[in-house]
């Protein structure tokens, strides 16, 4: 183990998961904390103030979501979920209560290195003034003067395309929610029409995408939402 | 209520047996109502033809024998008649209910052997299609712990790959086991949503990226094709189920294509290869552990009735035939629906 890389609290009941989790991050220099329930995971997330949490939605004494509730009233550590597959609603609702990503079992170990190294950027990004340009592949994005390119060519966005697309730009890499989406582009108070998300989704990705119906950029997930393919 | 149709039976078989009167001798009309409570036995069981005999006994005598219209009986020899007519119901109506109850003993025996069949071919296949990834996963994974010295790097790189793409078919097989149980068990929840089918075929098709193999994938879908009012969780399912189906049976690097339109009440999405073709009747691949491929080339032949089921749930199907010039062709078609609520459509949207 060596000191001094990003410390995470692994919430976990399974062994033999743990035992993957603990060999690939031990071996990437990640210092690890572990925890077997909802009751232990509380304890040592407040002991050990933890850089990134790694979640297991299917705990033994308790329901992972709200453990995600709990943790995000005194603490902003970026929570990943790890869930089965077939457990969309959970991902959603985890997400929703504050979780910053999810994998879905089985994953591979580049995945979910990908997915903390993203986690954490964001949480250092936190507090810093945001990036005025953002930079995908070959489109280029102003945030300040609102303008977005493509291999040098101004890409036409309506005013809702554009805050559609500067939101998942400013959290690339991340799985943004319907709900989520719609409550910062069209405001509070749409909760359910996840529609509006879709059909400008679908508008957006025929400017933006080389073929709409195989995105390269702006990623499905199919019950949950959407991402940013960061990269 | 067997009773009330008990007796409206005597009462038909009364008033039949009335206005044939002037046809009909006395001991055709006693074969009459025992007609009648053989049909009373083996519709409504024991208790009704006990009934049934006992009014034909009551009706024969009130409207057939003299004087009519009493219970009397002047001549005594009608007081056999009347005995044997009881005695003849009850015996049929015992022997009626024999044969159902043999009939259903039968039918409970085949549906108990089709089921145990069912059964036993289903563990075969699953054990089999469980047991041969397990068996490659236990053999890369041992040679790498005990003979870690022995290998070389390339042979490594193979244990590890065997290692990684059997767990993965393992998953996908358990995920299909799974989804195909809750079919049966009409355990699917369908959750509706307003979904752009572009959307799910992107996704579709970047879940079996890795395993596209060259094969060249066009997409036709036009922008103005109304939203589909699916579950899109299940549906993608149902895509990727039946592009798996077009990788499995075409050699790499051959074309398949993907179209949607809408055709009346339904959207319509096809998928077509060029392929080897569909065997004849084609309706067999929608029958589960019906596969075509060799066994140890993938699936257990439950991806084609999972994606049906599915399109079924949606109240919509899934088809299959072979394409004019080679290949086949699988149209997932689905209901158009109301329509979603009205939203702005982008285009209408006030520019900047």
């Amino acid at each position: 183990m060596s000191d001094g890389g990003p410390l995470v609290l692994i919430v976990e009941d399974e062994l033999p998961m743990r035992r993957f989790l603990r060999a690939s991050l031990g071996s990437h220099g990640f210092r690890l904390v572990e925890a077997g329930s909802a009751r232990e995971a509380t304890a040592a997330a407040t002991s050990h103030n933890p850089e990134l949490i790694l979640l297991d939605l299917g705990l033994p004494d308790g329901d992972g979501v709200e453990l995600t509730r709990r943790l995000r009233e005194w603490s902003r550590v970026p929570i990943i979920v790890l869930s089965a597959r077939g457990h969309e609603s959970d991902k959603v609702q985890a997400l929703d209560a504050g979780a910053d990503d999810y994998l879905t079992k089985p994953f591979g170990v580049n995945e979910l290195l990908a997915r903390m190294r993203v986690a954490l950027r964001h949480a250092a990004e936190v507090g810093q003034p945001a990036e005025a340009t953002i930079e995908i592949g070959a489109l280029h994005i102003d945030l300040a003067r609102r303008l977005v390119t493509r291999g040098g060519a101004e890409v036409r966005l309506t005013p809702i395309e554009f805050r559609l697309l500067a939101l998942l730009a400013k959290n690339a890499g991340r799985m943004l929610t319907h709900r989520q989406i719609l409550q910062e582009v069209w405001g509070p108070g749409r909760g359910d029409e996840t529609h509006y998300v879709r059909v400008y989704m679908a508008s957006l990705r025929r400017k933006i995408e080389d073929d709409p119906a195989r995105p390269r950029i702006l990623v499905t997930e199919p019950g949950v939402g959407y991402r940013l393919r960061d990269g | 209520m067997r009773y009330v149709w008990t007796c409206v039976y005597v009462a038909l078989a009364t008033a039949a047996a009335w206005s044939a009167r002037p046809l009909l001798a006395l001991p055709d009309l006693v074969a009459l109502y025992l007609l009648v409570i053989m049909a009373v036995a083996v519709r409504y069981g024991r208790g009704p033809s006990v009934v049934a005999s006992a009014l034909s006994v009551v009706a024969y005598d009130v409207f057939f024998i003299a004087p009519h219209y009493t219970f009397e009986v002047h001549d005594q020899r009608h007081l056999l008649t009347f005995a044997i007519m009881f005695a003849v119901g009850l015996v049929i109506s015992h022997l009626a209910l024999r044969v159902r109850r043999q009939e259903q003993e039968a039918e409970a025996a085949t549906l108990r052997v089709r089921t145990e069949e069912i059964r036993s071919s289903l563990l075969s296949a699953v054990s089999h299609d469980l047991r041969t990834p397990l068996a490659a996963i236990t053999g890369a994974g041992t040679a790498l712990r005990d003979e870690e010295g022995d290998l070389s790097g390339s042979q490594r790189r193979e244990l590890l790959d065997t290692l990684c793409e059997e767990a993965e078919r393992l998953e996908r097989l358990v995920a299909n086991l799974l989804d195909m149980t809750r079919l049966e068990a009409g355990a699917l929840e369908v959750k509706r949503e307003w979904v752009p089918l572009e959307e799910l075929v992107g996704s579709a098709l970047s879940r079996i990226e890795g395993r596209i193999d060259g094969r060249p994938i066009t997409t036709e879908i036009p922008s103005d094709l109304p939203l589909a009012s699916v579950d899109p969780v299940l549906l993608e399912h149902a895509l990727v189920n039946l592009l798996e189906n077009a990788l499995k049976y075409t050699p790499p690097g051959s074309p398949i294509e993907i179209a949607a339109r809408r055709a009346g009440g339904n959207i319509e999405l096809e998928l077509s290869d060029r392929g080897p073709g569909l065997p004849d009747p084609a309706e067999q691949l929608f029958e589960k552990f019906v596969r075509q491929a060799p066994a140890g080339t993938g699936g257990v032949g439950l991806g084609l009735p999972i994606a049906r089921g599915i399109a079924r749930a949606h109240g919509g199907d899934v088809v299959a035939d072979n394409r004019p010039g080679g290949g086949a062709r699988f149209i997932l078609n689905l209901p158009l629906g109301a329509g979603p609520p009205a939203t702005i459509a982008p285009e209408l949207e006030t520019p900047p």
